[in-house]
């Protein structure tokens, strides 16, 4: 290429920066084209009365029709208050079992090969299968769990696990806890290993018992950590579709409809693409905040 | 490496008569899209596999790309690829969908198609649910009515003759309901309904009984009639069952057909479709078929074809032609009795049907019987909300169930409710 009439010399000092573009160039188009057009196109059809929705139909009058409908719509405020127990829940559950079979995992025994592959064998399981397991689990009446629960004697008849609401919501915060711990715990892993041992030698030298060497060098040291996977977690829940679809489609009585439930529900049952676009901008919002608050809320120490 | 201009212009001109040549051969080559979630359904499967081979014979060159999508997944996909403007051009819907597709103008107004073949669709089972806005934009394929199958050794082995009515129906439901390994856990139940899934389902379970005590959702003029004592009755009657697990819980359709074919549940209201599921169950040899205990039975219009609208006028020809073997009089003799189901020709020839499939004669008495009482699973006047209207319903029995309501009280709401979805 050197000498041509048309020659670009990028090793140039003054043009070393244009390589950069030419090689990002394919990536943002890749990334405009199919996150941020849908994106615009979603806002845009959220101004709308549309009931299925065209491209090549003319635009229809803007409205906030939609989302004035959505704020006044119990089942849209019942839909954020379900996400956001299933966040609290199934957050929690998530960081409190990751972090301890991280910590049981970065022991030396024998068989932690094996031990670290079962921690993070649900994480690698598809989440239809999941799923499918967890249905038989808890099917109502040739489920194991009611077997287990009578065998134990802590029922003395079956729970209908997907009529009741609680139980309906217990097995799909038990389903998302079982599938999404792992990821806190590979996680946690990491940054377990990446603390200094020396760190954890000059507390026993001061005289540190094991839960002081935690509270004081292992949790401070992982907060970045904890932060980010947490905010990671927290998502996946706002945007996880097919555990709860296949398990409960969101009841009984929208004991389980979440804002991604209650989109494509909108969208693809009743065929109100409009209002189902209002409903995934304001799950967006609400995300970026959530995120936002979490990541600045999350001290680098304790 | 340096390219002359020389071999570039040589090299361009040899692709260029390469792609000319193969340019005919692909141009000969049509395909017409067809989507279903039968395809792999036995009986009916083999039926469009037969349909496409013919219209292939007779078309050469025109290949019929058959695909299945999962039911489902069926509404979101069709949806999808008619709003993305690349529609099948063969449209295969359910029956209660169909309306949203017709309503913006993606089927294509058959009746010119309809008048030149001189297609004679007068007592075609069904056909009048395809008329939209005054005009047909598809062809019935089913109209079903429900049967009646029951376990004659379970039945016998309590001393219960086969039911007549919902008395006789319940007090056996109750007494075949049971554990029988005494574990604790019922493992044997009277009758077997999906509780779990889609509103549509969950909706034809429950006018099992509302349409043997009288309701109905709409009257023919389209106006909502749920808070009725007949609607209240038939309400009361699906909490009886559903509330004391006559039926076990939480499971789909597909589920509680195989446990009947099983011989885990005693007995079973459904459509044609469930006789080929019996055939491979563990207990085919101990179920009989009867007429349903109640009156009328459930029954209705099933599934339609039609044309995409926004498809060029030669594959319209081409799809018409496709709609026409199949709604031809071979081929709807040649339904009857791959997919032992009743066929809504009423040119087609049942004989070979009634020698394959035993009880023929009670399908088509059954479907009959249903027609003539104007049932449909469609209520007249919420065709276009049916989707929500059934979720609504869905959620307000459940309800009942969930929180032991007084079914009259449900009435009213689901009244309320349902004219709420009308003037939408």
């Amino acid at each position: 290429m050197a000498g041509g009439r048309f020659s670009l010399d990028l090793a140039r000092p003054s043009r070393q920066h244009w390589l950069g573009y030419v090689l990002l160039t394919p990536a943002v188009l890749l990334i405009a084209a199919i996150i941020v057009y849908p994106l615009f196109v979603s806002i845009d059809l959220s101004f709308q009365n549309v009931g299925i929705a065209r491209l090549d139909q003319p635009r229809r009058p803007f409205t906030l029709a939609n989302y004035e409908r959505l704020f006044s719509s119990p089942d849209f405020w019942n839909a954020c208050w379900v996400t956001l127990k299933l966040i609290l829940v199934v957050t929690s559950a998530c960081c409190v079992l990751g972090l301890a079979t991280a910590l049981l995992v970065n022991n030396r025994f024998r068989g932690r090969s094996v031990a670290r592959l079962l921690v993070a064998m649900p994480w690698a399981v598809p989440e239809v299968i999941a799923v499918v397991i967890f249905a038989w689990i808890f099917d109502s009446s040739f489920g194991l769990m009611n077997w287990v629960f009578l065998s134990l004697g802590f029922i003395d008849r079956t729970i209908n696990w997907f009529s009741d609401p609680d139980a309906a919501f217990a097995v799909v915060a038990t389903t998302m806890i079982w599938k999404g711990y792992p990821f806190v715990s590979i996680m946690s892993l990491a940054g377990l290993q990446s603390i200094p041992e020396d760190y954890y030698s000059a507390a026993r030298v001061d005289g540190a018992n094991a839960l002081q060497r935690l509270r004081f060098i292992t949790l401070p040291s992982l907060m970045p950590v904890i932060g980010v996977t947490t905010v990671l977690v927290m998502l996946w829940i706002f945007r996880d579709f097919s555990i709860i679809y296949v398990l409960t489609g969101g009841g009984p009585l929208k004991a389980t409809q979440t804002l991604s439930i209650m989109t494509y529900e909108q969208a693809f049952s009743f065929f109100r693409m409009g209002y189902a676009s209002a409903v995934g901008v304001v799950t967006l919002v609400i995300c970026v905040v959530a995120a936002k608050l979490t990541m600045r809320r999350a001290p680098d120490t304790l | 490496m340096k390219i002359s201009t020389r071999s570039m212009l040589l090299g361009g001109l040899t692709a260029l008569a390469l792609t000319s040549a193969a340019l005919p051969a692909l141009a000969q080559q049509k395909t017409l899209k067809f989507v279903s979630w039968q395809k792999d359904e036995r009986g009916v499967g083999d039926w469009w596999a037969s349909v496409i081979k013919e219209f292939e014979t007779k078309n050469p060159g025109v290949k019929v790309e058959w695909t299945k999508v999962e039911r489902g997944a069926y509404a979101d996909t069709m949806t999808t690829l008619f709003a993305g403007g690349k529609p099948p051009e063969i449209v295969h819907l359910a029956s209660f969908e169909f309306q949203k597709f017709a309503d913006q103008g993606w089927l294509e107004d058959l009746s010119p198609y309809i008048r030149t073949a001189g297609l004679n669709l007068d007592g075609w089972a069904g056909q009048d649910a395809c008329q939209w806005k005054g005009k047909p934009v598809c062809i019935m394929m089913l109209y079903f009515g429900n049967i009646f199958a029951y376990n004659e050794e379970m039945l016998k082995k309590e001393g219960i003759a086969p039911p007549k009515t919902w008395a006789d129906y319940v007090a056996a439901a109750r007494k075949l309901t049971k554990d029988t390994n005494g574990d604790g856990i019922p493992d044997q139940f009277g009758t077997g309904h999906e509780t779990k899934g889609g509103g549509g389902q969950y909706l034809s379970e429950l006018m099992n009984y509302t349409l043997d005590a009288g309701g109905r959702w709409t009257d023919s003029n389209g106006k909502v009639t749920i808070n009725t004592p007949q609607m209240v009755e038939g309400l009361s009657r699906w909490k009886d069952v559903v509330k004391n697990s006559l039926t076990p819980r939480d499971l789909s359709a597909g589920e509680t057909r195989q446990m009947f074919a099983d011989g885990r549940i005693a007995m079973k209201l459904d459509g044609p479709w469930l006789y080929p599921i019996i055939r491979r169950g563990k207990a085919k040899d101990q179920i009989k078929i009867a007429v349903p205990p109640f009156n009328p039975p459930l029954g209705g219009s099933s599934n339609i074809l039609g044309m995409a609208s926004e498809i060029p006028a030669e594959s319209k020809k081409l799809v018409w032609d496709f709609i026409a073997i199949a709604t031809s009089d071979k081929f709807q003799t040649d339904y009857a009795t791959l997919a032992a189901s009743t066929p809504p020709s009423p040119r087609a020839k049942t004989d070979g049907a009634k020698a394959a499939t035993p009880h023929f004669d009670l399908l088509v008495q059954t479907a009959q019987a249903a027609s003539k009482a104007g049932v449909d699973r469609i209520p007249k006047g919420l065709e276009i909300q049916y989707n929500e209207f059934a979720k609504m319903i869905m959620e307000e029995s459940q309800r009942m169930i969930i929180q032991d309501l007084d079914p009259k009280v449900v009435a009213a709401t689901m009244q309320a409710r349902a004219e709420a979805i009308q003037k939408q």
